[in-house]
């Protein structure tokens, strides 16, 4: 009985994930469930909401657009970080300057980035954007969707690459060198050193990154807002931004609530999945 | 398997301002279990890798029957290698991990070679399974046994190849090597600072210290005829007692007392006996006695390792001015306080300059 004091240490805790966390999330859970007209005035609508967002093709398309946007950064990020990574000297003085420099794009506030690549891609007087469109390539992102969109992946593998890149740098100088001396004794060619040396062991960083920047990405907000404030029409609004002008726009505290909570178990439901086939693949092997 | 033979081999890394190997020389036979025995610092890792081929050779020659391969790659050399901490390919089975070293080679062939070395370290039932999974024995007979699967290797080299293990499973892992060595007339080396384990694995064993081979022999010369200081001390537990004397009309003296007979310029000299040479007693007469071959030593303690027969035999520390002197023998009836070392004349060993004076009269 004596020992069950111990629980009350845990309640600061209790009290702080409760206000920061659960009671919002209630919240939210309680506004998706009614119609609000003004503070006293509101009707409890059931599922209503749910049905509503789930058929909403703005939603749909938003959804679609949005995992495309993720499979796309993952599929150029996670490669290209394990390559530059591989590519960073081991040792001597340079290591510690190019892990710095590499980690500037990750100290700067999401909208500087948006404003970085809006200033850097505009057509007419932005270093990329007249330079692309000097070479006889018309490029405007904001009036083309595909020119929206490479320059919103750009911005994208720019801002996070060196994060995938700097986890990769850490795991791979956790390897022992044991390991690749006795790959170069066994004559393996730098694919086979990749493949059964170093992959094996990357594993659980890789699946840190991959996790990180699939949530990351899945919520991105601020820097399509600025770069293309999710046009030309609607190709580059994603979920986030889509809620928000819901929520803050429309001022439909009901549909908003539950799309946020869609939103949020769909988020929730990613990272379950990839979190259990990643451990599910490690344990077996 | 070859005869490796070094030829004034020398290493020196980029901007040291030493070698790190001074101008080797050694053949080791075709089929030996050759065991290079150095501290830290020694320069062992260096030929280790120089004869991998991980690291270029700069100056002097590297020759496989005959053949220099001083500029081969080493997977040409076909130099295998089992280092301190089990390195296998993780993802991969232990037989996809064996396989893997014979790419080259035809499959019916390469699944009978895999299934003949596994059957040998006993590894078998564990063929099938990742290494994540064995224990560290297990893990390293897999890495011994890649190290030896492949047809035609020249050489295995061991570095430390006992360290990860537990105490208890050391002794069956060095026989475990020791047999398959013997079985397949490997020629192996063994790098190692622990000398019980160069003595009980090697049919010769060289001392490395500071870049130079100080001696090949067998592990019995060794211990016997060490020719320089450092063997002696290093080699044998305890090592070597080493006492300042000098040479004159013949003979080696300290403190004014013959040892021994010897044939060598008059000068100063180390005088080197091992624990086992010598013996303490005390005596009930106290007077010094020029004419006989004993010393006056003070006895400060001494250390039962076994007993037999109501008899302890262990070591005897006792103190020679300003020396300390520590013998192997019965210590039955020893106390601490005045006691007389006798050496075995036959065996003492004189050292000038570190190098032991040869030409006992």
């Amino acid at each position: 009985m004596h020992d069950n004091r111990a629980w009350f240490g845990v309640l600061p805790v209790l009290l702080i994930v409760s206000f920061s966390a659960v009671i919002p999330l209630i919240t939210v859970v309680n506004y998706s469930v009614q119609d609000i007209f003004d503070v006293d005035t509101r009707l409890f609508v059931g599922l209503d909401w749910y049905r509503e967002t789930l058929r909403d093709p703005r939603f749909l398309d938003a959804l679609l657009r949005q995992a495309g946007f993720s499979i796309l950064i993952l599929g150029i990020e996670i490669p290209l970080g394990i390559l530059v990574a591989r590519a960073l000297p081991t040792e001597g003085r340079r290591v510690g300057l190019i892990l710095v420099l590499m980690a500037i794009p990750l100290l700067i506030p999401w909208n500087v980035v948006g404003t970085i690549w809006q200033l850097f891609a505009r057509p007419d007087i932005g270093l990329l954007g007249s330079f692309v469109n000097g070479l006889g390539v018309e490029f405007n992102f904001t009036a083309n969707r595909l020119d929206a969109w490479i320059t919103l992946l750009m911005m994208d593998v720019w801002h996070w690459t060196s994060l995938v890149a700097l986890l990769t740098f850490s795991g791979l100088s956790s390897i022992p060198s044991a390991y690749y001396q006795a790959a170069t004794m066994d004559g393996a060619s730098r694919w086979q050193v990749f493949r059964h040396v170093e992959l094996p062991r990357l594993k659980s960083v890789l699946m840190i990154a991959v996790l990180l920047r699939l949530m990351d990405s899945f919520m991105i907000y601020t820097e399509p807002f600025v770069l293309t404030g999710g046009g030309p029409g609607n190709s580059t609004t994603f979920l986030s931004q889509y809620l928000t002008t819901m929520a803050v726009g429309q001022f439909d505290l009901g549909p908003a609530a539950a799309f946020s909570v869609l939103y949020f178990l769909v988020v929730l439901l990613l990272c379950w999945l990839f979190y259990t086939s990643m451990t599910t693949n490690a344990e077996e092997q | 398997m070859a005869e490796v033979v070094l030829e004034d081999l020398s290493f020196r890394y980029p901007g040291a301002a030493a070698d790190t190997l001074a101008g080797l020389n050694l053949t080791v036979m075709r089929g030996e279990a050759h065991a290079l025995l150095g501290s830290s610092g020694s320069g062992k890792t260096t030929l280790l890798n120089l004869l991998s081929g991980l690291l270029p050779a700069q100056h002097g020659r590297i020759l496989f029957d005959g053949q220099d391969v001083s500029q081969v790659a080493p997977w040409q050399r076909g130099v295998t290698q089992v280092f301190q901490f089990p390195v296998l390919y993780e993802a991969m089975s232990v037989a996809a991990n064996l396989a893997f070293v014979m790419r080259d080679i035809p499959d019916k062939q390469r699944s009978e070679r895999v299934a003949e070395i596994a059957g040998k370290l006993g590894i078998d039932s564990v063929l099938d399974r990742r290494p994540a999974g064995l224990t560290l024995v297990q893990k390293q007979l897999a890495a011994i046994a890649k190290a030896l699967v492949r047809p035609g290797v020249s050489l295995v080299l061991l570095d430390e190849p006992l360290t990860a293990a537990e105490p208890e499973h050391k002794w069956q892992l060095r026989q475990t090597l020791k047999s398959l060595q013997q079985e397949l007339g490997a020629t192996m080396i063994y790098v190692t600072h622990d000398q019980t384990e160069a003595l009980t694995f090697a049919d010769r064993v060289s001392v490395l210290h500071q870049g130079v081979i100080l001696q090949t022999a067998t592990p019995q010369a060794l211990v016997e005829k060490p020719v320089h200081e450092h063997v002696g001390y290093f080699v044998g537990t305890p090592g070597m007692n080493l006492l300042e004397g000098i040479i004159r009309e013949g003979g080696c003296w300290v403190d004014g007392i013959r040892l021994a007979a010897i044939h060598a310029a008059d000068g100063p000299c180390k005088v080197g006996f091992r624990p086992e040479w010598a013996r303490i007693e005390q005596r009930s007469n106290n007077v010094v006695d020029k004419a006989t071959n004993t010393l006056p030593v003070v006895i400060r303690g001494t250390r039962t390792l076994t007993t037999s027969r109501g008899q302890s035999l262990g070591l005897a520390v006792a103190r020679l001015g300003e020396s300390e002197v520590v013998t192997r023998q019965t210590l039955t009836g020893l106390e601490t306080g005045a006691g007389w070392l006798s050496i075995d004349p036959e065996r003492i060993l004189c050292f000038r300059d570190g190098w032991r004076l040869t030409d006992h009269a």
